[in-house]
């Protein structure tokens, strides 16, 4: 690869050295100078419609639009000079002419960056005397509403329907001062990445209809996670308010999902709060403490084979430990993955709701595990089933009937399992610390977002716990301390620990990176 | 060693109660005619409230008698006390409208910010004092009884001096 010629140019005062065919406004980026826009998104074309990026550079005629100007040598850019300011207080100044002003029952309050640049370099008040537009609120379909008094026209919906999602079905319509993003007829945003548009939008203009009136973004508590509907793990943040989730938005990450995040997988968090929990350990169908049950477990276990079935979407650490389990006992570990249609967004290389509707499979397959349609085929009268959070199909249920015994780790009890040997509530993933291998073998972190209910533990915990009782040595504490025991002992996690994952994560030994 | 006990001698003025006494019914009876009274006859009088006193609080409703609440949470954010609880959703006709609106009145330390930032003008401090319950549960004060008090509600400033010149 030839090297890129670099550039060197003054910022604020800064010196900065970028590549050649940045724009400045990426580049006061790396100098810690945020440019106000609204128009420009990372991973959009440019467009230059907003006006707000204006900055002042000297000996250039007039203000030029940072999202829009590439870098040049010896360049010095003014962010903050009276005329540059200026100018923007214009642009906002016309930007709200006919805003509606109705923060207080808009849901884009809070994290809306009309408010936040009105605020840094608005000015204070409107010189604007006429009655204000109207227009109606419009139901765009799929998880979006259209509030056409609130929009500013920037164009960021569009331009991602079109050049990312590349199904044209929004547009600007009309001219002048009656513009609006319209709809074209008989076409809904139910497109499997549609609702990325609210996420892009500055302002409340496009709205979550699941979000809708529920709750204020200064009152979320935001934590770095990881999507499990499917097996892209796209990088997102789980948004919680008196430990309940509240919705899911994408994260950025450039080897991922850019910016974006599915539709299936944003809607995809109720039953992460759903109060139906296993809360208290149970043997033989009576309530007991951690240690009766464990005990129970153990004693189930001694001697037998340990014919394990779980849930693709276990974490690696989960995983590790049941792999320790299965060879102990010398048993086999096997997993079903529901499969759903693969839609990739078009726009984004490597980007797709994926096919495998299960975050681990890849880490499962690495650990051991085999892939079956009917995972509890292979079952024999002298197996002791361990199931892991699986919630079992009516063939399965006959199926499991058959066992010597049945030890249960999960989050909610199915009724058939009455008479397991023990029932370990574990918690989800989200109340627990983790990590996906992604189908590209791309390891990922996730983060305990929400308290747990009840006496639950995380899954490795249960079983570092169960382990001891077995006799085998294996007793980590963290979930950070079982990752390294899964590193040294697995070569394809060999030199990878939470240190060196961070919260954009790391690509395991020998994967294939790209398809 | 015997105790000694020291005898003071007093002026015969002192010795008697009999003078302090009758000073003290005389000052009673000189109350009884003097016209200058000092004691408010409470309940039926009472002091004029100051228009800026911070009471217990009001809600103010529209003319169909809902609460003007758009359950926006500016409220709950800027309470120092951490006193006012808020879960937002929809009324009937799909406007933002509070679920839950309750204040704890025992929490509250009636600096008046809620009224102050309140954008709908729905929440007021009161003029009012008389508080009295027969449990202390009854002193979080939910919507309902937010919005069916009739007292009268605090000004904050002088509408013909804001700025308190």
């Amino acid at each position: 690869m030839a090297e890129t010629p670099m550039v060197n140019l003054t910022i604020e005062g800064l010196a900065v050295q970028v590549a050649a065919g940045t724009t400045i406004l990426e580049a006061a980026k790396t100098a810690g100078v945020l440019i106000p826009h609204y128009c420009y998104h990372p991973s959009l074309p440019v467009a230059g419609v907003c006006r707000m990026c204006l900055v002042e550079v000297e000996k250039a005629p007039k203000l030029l639009p940072s999202c829009a100007t590439t870098v040049a040598e010896g360049q010095v850019v003014h962010v903050y000079s009276e005329q540059a300011l200026e100018a923007r207080k214009g642009v906002l100044e016309l930007l709200l002419i006919n805003h509606p002003l109705d923060c207080p029952i808009c849901d884009q309050s809070g994290e809306c960056e009309l408010q936040d640049y009105t605020f840094a370099e608005g000015r204070q008040d409107s010189r604007y005397r006429e009655p204000k537009r109207f227009d109606p609120v419009e139901d765009f379909g799929g998880d979006v509403m259209y509030v056409g008094n609130r929009c500013i026209l920037c164009t960021r919906c569009v331009r991602f329907m079109e050049d990312v999602h590349k199904d044209p079905v929004i547009e600007v319509q009309d001219r002048g001062d009656r513009a609006r993003i319209g709809k074209a007829p008989d076409n809904d945003l139910t497109q499997a990445w549609a609702a990325n548009v609210v996420d892009l939008c500055p302002v409340g203009a496009l709205l979550s209809k699941d979000f809708l009136n529920k709750a204020r973004a200064w009152e979320l508590d935001r934590t770095a996670s990881v999507c499990n509907g499917c097996s892209q793990g796209c990088n997102i943040v789980v948004e919680t308010r008196d430990n309940v989730i509240m919705r899911y938005k994408p994260r950025a990450n450039d080897d991922v999902n850019k910016h974006f995040m599915c539709d299936e997988g944003r809607l995809n968090y109720a039953w992460l709060n759903r109060p139906d929990r296993i809360t208290w350990p149970q043997a033989a169908g009576a309530v007991t403490g951690w240690e009766g049950a464990l005990a129970s477990a153990a004693t189930a276990l001694k001697g037998k084979k340990a014919y394990v079935v779980v849930n693709p979407s276990l974490s690696n650490e989960t995983l590790y430990a049941l792999k320790q389990l299965i060879a102990k006992s010398g048993g086999a570990g096997y997993f079903s993955v529901v499969q759903g249609p693969e839609a990739p967004l078009p726009g984004v290389a490597d980007l797709a709701v994926r096919a495998d509707r299960a975050a681990n499979a890849t880490g499962a397959e690495l650990l051991g595990f085999t892939r079956s349609a009917s995972p509890l085929a292979k079952l024999t009268a002298s197996d002791v089933l361990v199931l892991v959070d699986v919630q079992l199909s009516d063939a399965d249920k006959a199926a499991a009937a058959k066992a010597a015994a049945v030890v249960v780790i999960g989050t909610a009890l199915p009724q058939e399992i009455a008479g397991a040997a023990a029932v370990l509530p574990m918690t989800n993933y989200v109340e627990e610390d983790g990590t996906f291998t992604n189908l590209r073998g791309r390891v990922q972190r996730y983060l305990q977002a929400k308290a747990t209910t009840g006496a639950a533990r995380p899954a490795w915990y249960i079983l570092s716990d169960l382990l001891s009782a077995l006799g085998e040595k294996s007793e980590y504490f963290t979930a950070s301390a079982a990752f390294d025991a899964l590193a040294k002992a697995e070569p394809a996690f060999a030199g990878l620990s939470y240190d060196t994952l961070g919260l954009r994560g790391a690509t395991i030994q020998g994967a294939q990176v790209t398809a | 060693m015997a105790i000694k006990v020291k005898e003071v001698e007093r002026p015969i003025s002192e010795v008697s109660y009999l003078r302090a006494t009758v000073s003290g019914l005389a000052l009673t009876l000189k109350h009884m005619f003097d016209p200058h009274k000092v004691t408010t006859q409470y309940p039926e009088q009472r002091w004029d409230l100051s228009p800026r006193w911070r009471g217990t609080h009001r809600m103010l409703t529209t003319e169909d008698g809902k609460a003007k609440c758009v359950a926006c949470g500016l409220c709950p954010t800027v309470c120092p006390a951490n006193c006012i609880k808020l879960v937002p959703g929809e009324d009937e006709d799909g406007n933002r409208y509070p679920l839950v609106f309750e204040i704890d009145e025992f929490r509250c330390i009636f600096c008046g910010y809620c009224q102050e930032v309140c954008p709908e003008e729905a929440i007021h401090v009161g003029r009012h004092y008389e508080n009295a319950e027969y449990s202390r549960d009854r002193f979080v004060y939910d919507l309902a009884r937010l919005t069916s008090q009739t007292h009268a509600v605090c000004e904050m400033w002088d509408p013909a001096d804001p700025k308190g010149e």
